[in-house]
């Protein structure tokens, strides 16, 4: 009977010596993506502060190099922005709000007349400083900082970031 | 609390019946140690369900992405390189524990009546697992698998009547590309599978019908399994997990080779070392017999293992036994003795060797590049990865189209009648030229090219004022492509160079460049963004161009290279590649891992 128990222990013992190895390699390899950071990048010129007309909001894109996975792609859209000129001696006098929806990440667009804008997914309603009008977002629009050359038409340069759905506060994709 | 919960499960599964069928099956004469091969197997199959469930999640299948995704698996993901290595080395053990098991049953006659059908199961799993490897080895669409590939579908193909049209359907066409890659993986992880699974189960239940086959002194009472021949069983499926573990730690994961390049004209495909006794037998039958080597004898061998369990009906039962063994263990042999020949052959075959490294150091350079943050596999695909490798592409086209006359580092391939291309368009170039013309590296090769040496002799300029003239015609190498003389001169650091006036007044002689000098002392070529890309470009696109030389007498002229000869790509390729604009090669080599 001990010869029976033994060997039961000890295969319970070779179960685990037999599936542990793969096991756990297998989970991290699963989870490689948590190990990943994503690039940071930098400043983007957009355009010059004289394309744009006070309180009327223009879509930008956001042009970058990228990799995904394996494959690098050459500088092309990853995003976009919508810059908004404020009224003159406002500071700063652009400002920089991320299209993409505090809620579920949807694409925010302008509503009819230019009164503010809206998401398209689930109606989240905000106003052209990027307040929410409803309760459906958890949060105002993402604003990005924006940099201005210091010439007399500066050029407009933001640097585009992504931050978590959902959340009250505003924390960046890493 | 657990105890009543799990009466709770088994109240409505029943699965402590279905456990004690699984672990309690009857083994007849007891616990042995030579009945673990099935379950050793049994479990290497586990294994590679389970990695290559894991490579499936990771990998892309077409042509494009292949390299790229396995790449990625192997260099980039968490533990990647361990998992893809376990894949492909327990593949190699799954041929091994086949033939050990083969064996074992062979021995001990268990292949004959009443077992015929669990005899002709197993041959089936042999060839499943078979398909398995020969599918899976195209899979990274690296040179490997696409060479090995390309032989194995082309004897296929050499098959009589269907052949032809029987290769063109599992390639997916007549040349190898994206529907190859979707049809071999579509088979290894959607047909082969439930094939294999399919067999297996036939296989066990007919093993747990007919039971295990017992020596002939073994005591006549059976044993259930549980708990000594599970231990075995585990202690020998544990003992084949090490092994393969150290050859994957020792290997450093499995190989990838460079990306799939259907151009490459030296790549030396071998099959997996498993398949290098056919490889070698195919040797023995050349030209018109090839078909006997490929076909008809390993055809023959196949049939006659199908048919080993019917040879008692012919024959005394032990006699038919020992035809049977002999039989099996002559192929081995000479499958053994073949392989080692096809190895040796290898060993001492000098341009095989030579091409082998070559090919590493494809593989290496691929692995850097895509590896680095600023280049990566391009968005049109891996093959394209050393096709716009400057170090690599630049230098190929460099050698085929330019080292016949010119030389680079002073190595060349002909008769030299041209400069030194190395470094060429830099300030160390020039500088050199300018203190000796004469010089094998610059115009002493070059016939009709004598004017900078008639310049030497009778220029005034001093070692200083060189110095400053060779510091302006360098800058020369980056004016923009879209600057035109005039703008050039009308920039500050230009209007301003000191060297602008030495050039003006000594160079200028000869060199024209528009609104800075007029030459019409000698013949000579125009210098304006000398350097730069398009001043090489233009020099290999229109060499007898008046700018360039086309005053020189035809026969002393470089011939001009058109799109025919040298691609656009090529052209930026070989030109960033003499301007040294590439990835430079690390000083320690990437390795897997």
């Amino acid at each position: 009977m001990l010869r029976r128990e033994l060997l039961a222990r000890l295969s319970a013992g070779l179960g685990a010596a037999l599936s542990l190895p793969l096991l756990i390699p297998g989970i991290a390899y699963i989870l490689s993506p948590l190990r990943l950071r994503r690039e940071q990048g930098g400043f983007e010129t957009l355009t010059r502060l004289s394309e744009l007309e006070v309180g009327k909001p223009r879509l930008f894109f956001i042009q970058q190099e990228r990799r995904d996975a394996w494959v690098k792609y050459p500088r092309e859209p990853v995003g976009s922005v919508w810059l908004i000129r404020q009224p003159k001696g406002a500071n700063p006098p652009v400002v920089a709000l991320s299209s993409e929806c505090p809620h579920l990440g949807c694409a925010i667009s302008l509503k009819d007349e230019s009164k503010g804008f809206i998401c398209h997914c689930h109606a989240s309603a905000f106003d052209l400083s990027g307040k929410p009008e409803n309760a459906a977002p958890p949060r105002p629009m993402d604003t990005l900082e924006v940099a201005l050359g210091n010439d007399a038409d500066p050029e407009i340069r933001v640097k585009f970031e992504r931050f978590r759905t959902q959340s009250e506060e505003k924390i960046p994709l890493v | 609390m657990f105890k009543s919960l799990a009466d709770w499960i088994n109240d409505r599964t029943g699965y402590r019946a279905l456990a004690d069928q699984a672990f309690n099956e009857p083994i007849p004469g007891g616990a042995r140690w030579r009945y673990v091969f099935g379950s050793a197997l049994a479990t290497v199959f586990c294994m590679q369900a389970f990695t290559g469930l894991l490579l499936m999640t990771a990998y892309s299948p077409s042509s494009s992405t292949a390299w790229g995704s396995v790449f990625y698996i192997s260099h980039v993901m968490w533990m990647g390189w361990f998992i893809r290595g376990m894949h492909h080395f327990t593949a190699q053990a799954m041929i091994v524990l086949l033939a050990l098991h083969v064996l074992q049953v062979l021995l001990a006659g268990a292949y004959r009546r009443p077992r015929e059908f669990n005899w002709w199961f197993g041959m089936a799993l042999l060839f499943v697992t078979l398909g398995f490897s020969l599918t899976g080895y195209l899979l990274p669409w690296d040179q490997k698998g696409y060479w090995a590939t390309k032989v194995a579908t082309n004897i296929m193909g050499g098959a009589p009547v269907i052949g032809p049209s029987l290769q063109k359907v599992f390639v997916g066409g007549v040349d190898y590309g994206n529907q190859t890659v979707t049809r071999f993986y579509g088979i290894h992880v959607g047909l082969l599978p439930p094939l294999l699974v399919a067999c297996l189960a036939a296989h066990i239940a007919l093993v747990r019908r007919h039971g295990h086959t017992p020596p002939q002194k073994a005591p006549a009472t059976p044993s259930p399994a549980w708990p000594e021949q599970v231990f075995m069983n585990l202690v020998a499926s544990v003992g084949v997990l090490s092994v393969i573990i150290l050859v994957v730690l020792a290997h450093g994961g499995a190989n990838l080779d460079a990306p799939a390049d259907p151009s490459n004209g030296d790549y030396p495909a071998r099959p997996e070392w498993y398949f290098l006794s056919l490889f070698q037998f195919l040797k023995l039958f050349p030209g018109r017999l090839e078909a006997i080597g490929t076909m008809v004898i390993p055809g023959a061998i196949v049939l006659v293992m199908l048919l080993l369990p019917l040879l008692d009906r012919i024959l005394p039962r032990s006699f038919a036994h020992f035809l049977a063994c002999g039989f099996v263990f002559g192929v081995l042999g000479g499958a053994g003795f073949l392989t080692v020949q096809a190895i040796r052959d290898d060993w001492d075959d000098r341009p095989f060797l030579a091409a082998r490294e070559k090919a590493d150091q494809a593989r290496l350079r691929a692995i850097a590049l895509a590896l680095d943050p600023g280049v990566g596999v391009p968005p049109e695909g891996a093959g394209y990865l050393l096709a716009r490798d400057p170090l690599t592409q630049g230098r190929a086209v460099l050698e085929k189209r330019c080292l016949g006359c010119h030389v680079h580092d002073g190595k060349g391939l002909g008769t030299q009648s041209a400069s030194d291309l190395a470094r060429f368009g830099t300030r160390d170039w020039l500088r050199g030229m300018l203190e000796n013309p004469g010089a094998g590296s610059y115009f002493k090769h070059a016939k009709g090219c004598d004017g900078m040496m008639e310049w030497k002799r009778t220029t005034k300029l001093k070692p200083n004022e060189l110095d400053v003239v060779a510091d302006f015609v360098a800058g020369f190498a980056s004016i923009p492509d879209d600057v035109e003389p005039t703008e050039w001169l009308n920039q500050k650091e230009v209007a301003e160079h000191p060297g602008l006036k030495l050039f003006q007044n000594d160079c200028g002689k000869c060199h024209v460049i528009d609104g800075l000098s007029e030459g019409g002392l000698r013949d000579a070529p125009g210098l304006f963004a000398w350097g730069s890309p398009r001043w090489f470009a233009r020099m290999i696109r229109k060499p007898d161009a008046l700018d360039r030389y086309g005053y020189l007498e035809t026969s002393n002229r470089m011939p001009a290279f058109g799109t025919d000869q040298v691609s656009d790509a090529d052209l930026n390729m070989i030109i960033r590649y003499l301007k040294d604009d590439y990835l430079k090669p690390a000083a320690a080599p990437a390795q897997a891992r």
